[in-house]
């Protein structure tokens, strides 16, 4: 028994981790481009950027996923995504890199905005283009400002990955929970599910000492 | 301003929403549902992992009455069957995003379904019962005895339907399962679950071997449900009688021990 179980909850782990890391591949360079749009100069951009981080921070991610999963079969002849789990992973996958994107754009902004107008004009004032000022001089030393904030969103992340659940993506938690009614052949067990929170455990604390470790490497900039 | 510019953009885009809404009403209506499955070629099967309907062999393929039906059915109509794990509280809307194409997995026909789905025929009869403690199960025998009892009924289900219909105290759980977990921990004095339910998760040998069921609250029955207006009941009902007259959904009903339940078609 103990076997199924740990079998059918790593399948449903992979799921998690798939949805983690994607998510993060996508949102970390989106939040950048968000961010960029939110400090734009341009006013109809920086506020269009904003309105979408207000909505979209200003929605719960489980409204989100549903209303993008369920939404364009309705309104269509023929629902867009992909048949079976792709199709909902592929849904899941949208709706947490905007999320995310977006609160990254803003921890990204306040990093931008913390690093001392003083570096930028000494880069000026060695003759540096403003792609190479926001490449090598502010760039640089807003990922060190922003490695605290970051790790808690990153953590955040991995366990509401557990949302996905609500458009019947198979991650961890779902997994976990199909063992109280019938799954692999096993009713109504209640430890499989308890047994989940050690996933995430051992995986945040690896995140963990991960993070230390970046924050000791950027150490050189203080 | 600022501000009558995010106004005219929200406006736009409550706009073009409502402009997709009804551009829809008119072309599903006319369409037809089964020209819509054959021509993707799968008919898409929304299922919980529910015994002796719905559940996996070793191999991981998807067997029981109602799984073995659907193979049939998507057979019949020169498609492949997929069968889709689904939460089962969303059906109607997996169904109208065009997410599953059936909804088929021991389903109680009650007002709600029939009003928000095109349903089948029934085809297999079920009742709602009570789950106590086996070493009380004397003392509530009799639908009286029941009332002051504190429930458990999975939210949105036939037995929350009973509970409301007999005026008892109840607190709507996630599923029947955790209803069941609400009585044997002490949290609920009892649960009103199915009949099938009852048969193969409570009593000796099941892994509720201190809980039992007593009283039989309603009679109903199961049935398959389509998105509205969808040709595809029509075509299975014409399904059922078939497979009834020549003896298969006997068989099937036979092999997974409910045979005494069937419906004729």
């Amino acid at each position: 028994m103990f076997l199924t179980v740990i079998g059918a909850l790593n399948e449903g782990f992979l799921q998690t981790l798939k949805l983690f890391f994607i998510t993060l591949l996508g949102s970390l360079p989106l939040g950048l481009v968000i961010c960029w749009g939110s400090m734009n100069r341009f006013p109809p951009l920086r506020w269009l950027c904003r309105f979408v981080v207000w909505v979209i921070r200003g929605t719960p991610l489980m409204l989100q996923l549903i209303i993008i999963f369920y939404i364009p079969g309705m309104v269509m002849d023929q629902n867009p995504w992909p048949a079976g789990e792709t199709g909902r992973f592929l849904a899941c996958a949208v709706a947490f890199i905007f999320n995310y994107a977006c609160y990254f754009s803003e921890i990204y902004r306040g990093g931008i905005q913390g690093v001392p107008k003083g570096q930028q004009e000494a880069g000026q004032v060695l003759g540096m283009t403003k792609g190479q000022i926001f490449f090598h001089v502010t760039l640089l030393q807003m990922i060190k400002r922003i490695v605290p904030p970051m790790s808690n969103e990153v953590i955040t992340l991995l366990k509401d990955t557990a949302i996905a659940r609500v458009i019947s993506l198979q991650e961890l938690i779902w997994a976990g929970y199909a063992f109280l009614k019938t799954s692999h052949g096993y009713s109504n067990l209640l430890w499989p599910l308890f047994f989940t929170g050690v996933y995430y455990l051992i995986f945040n604390g690896l995140l963990t000492l991960f993070f230390g470790w970046l924050e000791k490497k950027l150490d050189y900039f203080s | 301003m600022k501000k009558m510019i995010s106004l005219a953009l929200a406006l736009a885009m409550g706009l073009s929403l409502a402009a997709c809404g009804s551009k829809d009403a008119k072309n599903t209506e006319t369409t037809s549902d089964l020209a819509y499955v054959q021509d993707k070629g799968t008919l898409v099967v929304g299922i919980t992992e529910f015994e002796p309907m719905d559940y996996q062999d070793d191999n991981g393929n998807w067997v029981g009455f109602d799984a073995d039906m659907a193979t049939l059915f998507a057979e019949s109509l020169g498609v492949d069957v997929e069968f889709q794990l689904i939460d089962w509280d969303s059906k109607t809307m997996e169904l109208d995003g065009k997410t599953i194409d059936v909804a088929w997995n021991g389903m109680t026909l009650t007002e709600d379904v029939k009003a928000a789905m095109e349903c089948s025929n029934p085809y297999f009869n079920n009742a709602q019962v009570v789950i106590v403690k086996a070493d009380q199960a004397e003392k509530y025998q009799t639908v009286e005895s029941i009332k002051e009892l504190n429930f458990s009924v999975e939210n949105g289900s036939a037995g929350m339907e009973q509970a409301d219909a007999y005026s008892l105290t109840y607190t709507p759980a996630q599923d029947q399962a955790t209803a069941l977990l609400e009585v044997s921990s002490g949290t609920a004095d009892a649960a009103i679950i199915d009949y099938l339910m009852a048969v193969a998760s409570t009593g000796e040998g099941t892994s509720n071997p201190d809980l039992t069921y007593t009283v039989s609250l309603a009679d109903e029955q199961y049935g398959v449900g389509f998105r509205k207006g969808s040709d595809l009941a029509a075509k299975l009902n014409e399904f059922f009688a078939e497979k009834y007259a020549d003896g298969t959904m006997q068989q099937l009903a036979e092999k997974y021990g409910i045979a005494d339940k069937l419906v004729e078609q």
